[in-house]
């Protein structure tokens, strides 16, 4: 199962746009498709038209004693000129003369237009059970469909009277929505019926808006809105499968940036990131070859320099004790030399793991440090204060910092703050100070302000490098007299 | 010391002027000292002679001193790393596997054999020395010898100054006793250092804070008129 779903994952990033696309085309087709099952169809434009002819009858006698047109939400009344209609129509031939004998009328008062519904292809629908047994059984006994008229002409529509004697359908248990029209009954469209009032003015009927519709479209925007919704859920699901290993591959890269001897970049994911995470790998294979072999070069050439510097220190024991202290002098600023060459190149920091660790702690007990051996040297902070880093790399950038402040200022004094989201440090001394032209470029490696003291040139840069590895920066600032020096670091 | 035997060093190093300088030194200062060019002479020494402490040097050919003093951290004699490697990553690496002290060349002889007597006195006090440990626990902190930090019971590193550092080692030794100023004194802080009581009174406040927890009882009690007294019992 894993299996297989991994090599689901490793398909390339086309196979998975197309698979979203079929999926999403699938999903929209299966949730339209059961919508619409599940749904009741739009309702058909029709009306029934013996109900029409009650309705116009009833209309029309009320605006005769009225005086205007009724009103009827589902039927649109107008009072006006005679209606443009077509008098050739088969409707106009088949309901006239049944609409002029309901009114009492002469048929050349009367005009009616309409599209007849061919009743087998329409099925209509009932608001209840009761009403669809009333319906099929037999029309409403005071309002015969055509009156006493005789049947129509037109033969699919002749009124064939149900057989009395047939028994009534049983109700089934869950009752149809649709039902047949009953027999007979012709259903029209698009209607238009128009009378002369005794006035001269006419009287016309039309079709009014059917509200049914409005339910209708309520139920389409549903069904857009489910899809939709079914479609934004897989989207969802596929882009994150597709951006979760782009995302941890990211992080994977970020973490060989920091640290080659990092967990390998996991081979997960679209074929194309499998692909990229194996080149990653392998740049970080030879990164961390490459780092183990500087590793042996950097420890090579630390015993053959080191060891000589050692004999030479044992045969100065032999000298005579103002010459020993001479050389034991001069040995010790080789041996700073070499030890400042050698913790530049070894970028040992990167591989040190992070810790949360008391910097107000590590500030004071190298400020301690510094002043059992006899220096000059404050410190100034409050209570503790916790940090995420690496307790050697911040040890070895702030004893840079406080040994330059020493060298060359004499007195050092370290100031810790907490600021809103970040500690700052200040070491102050004071000696000649940084001329403001000099601020940036003592961090560059070798660059030395004052040749006459020792070192090497590079306790600055490496402080940077820590500092920056951190996520804080290290700074030179204006100041009265002598260095000052800023160290930021995010809490 | 004098009317004891005499301690015997034996120095591991494949430089034969380092090894025939730093026997020198220690005769000098009243040990018996041993030289063996690589670990194969070195253990055969050991099995002939046997020695009280070893001066291992990092980088020989054949087996090399960190692997050597892998094999016998706590096992053998105390071991002191006398390395090419200077940086504090090395130094805790060698402290790590077990050295009981780690000095990088070149260093002053005088303070190798000021540490080769520190490590002595440490590995006398047979039921407390820590030879061969790396971390040891107590009232939840830990003490990670080789960095010289303290743990805290939050997984916060706290780091010690050298003073605090070896002040606290000296008590997580002794648990549960009364140490005089002129113990601690002796104890904590090299031979050669001047430091007066007082000193010894400054270093117990500062390591009192570390220790602090709200809350808490107080690790290190003041015994008035004798000294002071570490309450908690470590493990390792």
């Amino acid at each position: 199962m894993r299996a297989r779903s991994d090599k689901l994952a490793g398909l390339p990033i086309a196979a998975h746009l197309a698979l979203l696309v079929t999926l999403a085309f699938a999903a929209a087709f299966a949730v339209v498709l059961a919508l619409v099952i599940w749904l009741p169809p739009r309702p058909p434009d029709v009306v029934r038209g013996d109900m029409l002819l009650d309705a116009f009858a009833r209309g029309y006698a009320e605006t005769k004693t009225t005086g205007h047109a009724p009103g009827d939400g589902s039927l649109h009344w107008r009072i006006g000129s005679a209606p443009n209609l077509e008098e050739n129509s088969h409707i106009n031939h088949m309901l006239r003369p049944q609409l002029a004998a309901r009114l009492g009328i002469d048929e050349r008062f009367v005009r009616v237009a309409a599209q007849a519904a061919r009743a087998e292809m329409f099925v209509y629908r009932v608001r209840s059970v009761d009403h669809r047994v009333i319906d099929e059984r037999a029309p409403p006994p005071e309002h015969p469909p055509f009156g006493d008229m005789p049947p129509p002409r037109i033969a699919p529509f002749a009124p064939e009277p149900p057989p009395p004697e047939r028994p009534a359908p049983p109700i089934p248990p869950e009752p149809p929505l649709f039902a047949p029209p009953p027999a007979g009954v012709i259903l029209l469209s698009g209607f238009e019926f128009g009378a002369q009032l005794p006035d001269g003015r006419w009287l016309v009927m039309s079709q009014g808006r059917n509200w049914e519709v409005l339910g209708w479209i309520g139920r389409a925007a549903l069904v857009s809105g489910v899809t939709l919704a079914f479609l934004s859920l897989i989207a969802l699901f596929v882009a994150r499968r597709m951006a979760q290993p782009i995302q941890s591959f990211a992080r994977a890269v970020e973490a060989v940036g920091v640290d080659p001897q990092s967990a390998p970049a996991p081979e997960r994911g679209p074929r194309e990131l499998r692909a990229a995470a194996r080149a990653v790998n392998a740049m970080q294979a030879r990164l961390r070859a490459l780092v183990a072999d500087r590793t042996q070069t950097l420890a090579t050439v630390a015993h053959d320099m080191r060891t000589p510097l050692m004999r030479l220190r044992l045969a100065a024991e032999d000298v005579d004790p103002a010459q020993r202290d001479r050389i034991a002098k001069e040995i010790g600023e080789v041996e700073a030399l070499v030890s400042s060459f050698i913790a530049f190149a070894r970028d040992d920091p990167a591989q040190e793991p992070r810790v949360r660790l008391d910097l107000t702690a590590l500030l004071q007990s190298l400020v301690d440090d510094q002043a059992e051996a006899g220096r000059d040297i404050s410190f100034e902070g409050g209570e503790r204060l916790l940090i995420t880093g690496q307790s050697l790399g911040l040890k070895r950038l702030f004893s840079n910092l406080i040994d330059n402040a020493l060298k060359y200022g004499r007195v050092a004094h370290v100031r810790l703050v907490r600021e809103q989201d970040e500690a700052a440090v200040e070491i102050t001394d004071e000696g000649p100070g940084v001329p403001e032209a000099a601020r940036e470029t003592v961090f560059g490696p070798f660059v030395r302000l004052d040749s006459s003291v020792g070192g090497a040139g590079l306790g600055l840069p490496a402080a940077r490098s820590i500092a920056r590895a951190h996520g804080g920066d290290i700074v030179f600032l204006a100041a009265e007299k002598g260095a000052r020096v800023r160290v930021t670091l995010p809490l | 010391m004098s009317l004891e035997e005499p301690p015997r060093v034996l120095i591991v190093d494949d430089d034969g002027d380092i090894c025939d300088g730093l026997v020198a030194v220690f005769e000098r200062a009243g040990f018996s000292a041993l030289a063996a060019r690589d670990v194969a002479a070195m253990e055969r020494l050991l099995a002939e002679k046997g020695a009280d402490l070893i001066i291992l040097d990092l980088m020989m050919p054949g087996e090399d001193g960190l692997s050597a003093c892998r094999r016998m951290a706590g096992k053998g004699p105390p071991i002191i790393m006398l390395s090419a490697l200077g940086d504090d990553a090395d130094r805790i690496v060698g402290l790590e596997i077990g050295a009981d002290d780690y000095l990088a060349k070149p260093c002053n002889p005088r303070e190798l054999v000021a540490r080769a007597r520190a490590v002595l006195r440490r590995g006398r006090d047979k039921e407390g020395g820590l030879s061969g440990v790396d971390t040891v626990r107590f009232a939840g902190f830990r003490l990670d010898l080789a960095r010289r930090e303290l743990i805290d019971p939050d997984n916060v590193v706290i780091p010690l100054s050298t003073g605090e550092f070896r002040l606290l080692r000296a008590f997580v030794e002794r648990p549960q006793r009364v140490l005089s100023r002129e113990q601690l004194l002796d104890l904590a802080f090299a031979n050669d250092s001047e430091v007066f009581d007082r000193a010894v009174d400054v270093q117990v406040s500062r390591l009192r804070k570390k220790l602090e927890r709200h809350g808490e009882p107080e690790l290190i009690r003041t015994v008035r008129g004798e000294g002071y007294l570490f309450a908690a019992k470590p493990s390792r």
